[in-house]
């Protein structure tokens, strides 16, 4: 049985465990009565307002009010008082705090109500959130950069796209030009042009013609840029086999050892993908002229749940150090005379491949031919 | 052998002239009509005195009134809704292919750049429209 404590003894320890207990809070408390005067007030109103504990108690609350919501505060605390349940004070609204230097800070208020035998008391715990408040301006301002900055880059894009096609398109018009009228010349002249001049002209129609594909590459490029992917079951196999059908029926002459790995299927986008097939079996073809006996496999193989295909030949092949740069428009790591070309397949391929979310690497050694891997993305 | 008129209608003058050069490598015997831009094409082909060409090869950029305009036109009246109109133009936009076909167009052939494929391409149309294919009676025409 505890010892019997005179009562006055025990309201003075309840008093002042309360006391601790509030001046332990992390916020500034303040304990208001139905008038509005301050009845209490914890310790960290000081580094909040500015007041001393002491110098609160027994002023009307509206001292801690900023101005501006002066005029609705008492009805919202007689509201408060009809229903004291804790809840935080004014959801959704802008609340603050004014110091003892008239400054004023943001801040986030609960509230709830002990009875006393003076009659009820409004509890306040009030919490400076200037700090919130600027961490959420400062989120908000990087978020409204980021989406800004995504605008813009898909706006540049877009003009990219229709600044290359406009020009590509634009250029074909004087190209035909000087291509028909070279060989009007030629016509015209007749008899009359020397063996120079007949050559000189053939050059000039060739650099047309080497013009007019790198143009036409340049369309495509900006063509499956633009048009959207439309996944099907798409038979790699079968399509490198018509790939290689097409370059044999141009050079019939050509002895190519093709090995196949069958059945191999993809869900990807048919029209895309046939570029893809195209550009790289046509690359292969290219590299091994050269190559007796000359080989071209298409394969495929498992990594990390991911399935890899590749194409590899044994060609002329490059040097490891620039396998990057292939995939970047009009980039050549051979000279035009040796392999001609319009420098666009191999960037048009790693479009195709990058637009399914997938990733394209190029390994070779000189002399030892060059294998070509891709992949549709990480679910394949 | 369709002997009537060939329409070119064509605003670029160097594209016209390798056109007409083109033709003229072919010996191609029909009267040679050309626009110069969408309106002009329509007062050819539209006017009071009018004969039905055997052909048009139509350009879709022009001035005034676009390709597809005049296609449109055309296609609007009897006397010239069945006349083969074959598009002769550098786009191969998807949109301007499937617009001119929904308009009414028999053909849609992209100017070649190289010199030698634009003869190819201008023989072969000649052969096939002026002389294999078999155009409507032309009831409409006066």
């Amino acid at each position: 049985m505890a010892p019997e404590t005179p009562a006055g003894e025990q309201l003075i320890r309840s008093e002042s465990l309360y006391q601790a207990i509030i001046d332990a809070a992390p916020d500034a408390m303040i304990g208001v009565d139905r008038a509005g005067t301050i009845v209490m007030a914890n310790r960290q109103t000081t580094t909040l307002f500015g007041y001393e504990p002491s110098d609160l108690v027994g002023e009307h609350l509206e001292l801690l009010v900023p101005e501006r919501f002066r005029g609705v505060h008492p009805e919202h605390r007689a509201d408060y008082f009809r229903e004291p349940k804790p809840r935080p004070m004014g959801v959704g609204l802008e609340l603050g705090g004014r110091r003892a230097d008239g400054s004023e800070f943001p801040a986030e208020i609960s509230l709830s109500s002990i009875q006393t035998e003076h009659g009820p008391i409004a509890l306040a715990a009030i919490r400076d959130i200037s700090d919130r408040r600027q961490v959420e301006a400062e989120l908000r301002r990087a978020r409204q950069n980021a989406d800004r900055a995504a605008v813009e880059l898909r706006r540049a894009n877009e003009e990219l796209e229709s600044f290359s096609y406009a020009v590509a398109h634009d250029l074909r018009a004087p190209l035909r030009a000087i291509d028909g009228f070279s060989q009007a010349l030629v016509d015209d002249l007749g008899d009359d042009i020397g063996q120079g001049a007949r050559g000189d002209v053939a050059r000039v129609r060739r650099n047309v013609q080497m013009m007019s594909e790198m143009i036409d590459g340049l369309l495509g490029l900006s063509r499956l840029t633009r048009s959207s992917i439309e996944q099907t079951d798409v038979d790699l196999s079968a399509m490198v086999e018509e790939s290689i059908a097409t370059l044999q029926a141009a050079e019939p002459h050509r002895q190519v050892d093709v090995r196949i790995e069958p059945d191999l299927v993809a869900s990807a986008d048919l029209r895309l993908v046939r570029v893809l097939i195209d550009n790289l079996v046509a690359n292969a073809w290219k590299f091994t002229a050269p190559s007796d006996p000359a080989m071209i496999t298409f394969s495929a193989r498992l990594e990390r749940s991911t399935r890899v295909y590749s194409i590899e030949d044994n060609g002329v092949g490059f040097d490891d150090r620039y396998a990057e740069k292939l995939f970047a428009p009009f980039q050549r790591l051979h000279r035009m005379e040796d392999f001609p070309g319009s420098g666009i397949g191999l960037a048009t391929a790693a479009r195709v491949v990058r637009r399914h979310g997938g990733t394209i690497e190029a390994h070779s050694e000189v002399g030892r031919g060059a294998t070509f891997s891709f992949t549709f993305g990480s679910t394949s | 052998m369709n002997d009537g008129a060939i329409v070119i209608v064509e605003d670029n003058p160097d594209d016209l002239e390798l056109t007409l050069r083109a033709l003229r490598h072919h010996h191609l015997s029909n009267q040679v009509v050309i626009a110069r831009d969408g309106a002009e094409a329509l007062e050819i082909v539209l006017g009071e005195e009018a004969q039905a060409p055997a052909l048009i090869l139509l350009d879709l950029k022009l001035p005034k009134l676009s390709g597809h305009e005049v296609l449109q036109a055309l296609r609007r009246e009897t006397r010239t809704a069945l006349i083969p109109v074959v598009i002769l133009t550098s786009s191969i936009e998807d949109e301007d292919v499937v617009m001119a076909y929904e308009s009414g167009a028999n053909s849609y052939v992209r100017k070649p750049v190289v010199f030698s494929d634009l003869i190819a391409a201008v023989q072969q149309l000649g052969l096939y429209w002026l002389l294999l294919n078999e155009p409507p009676r032309q009831s409409g025409s006066r």
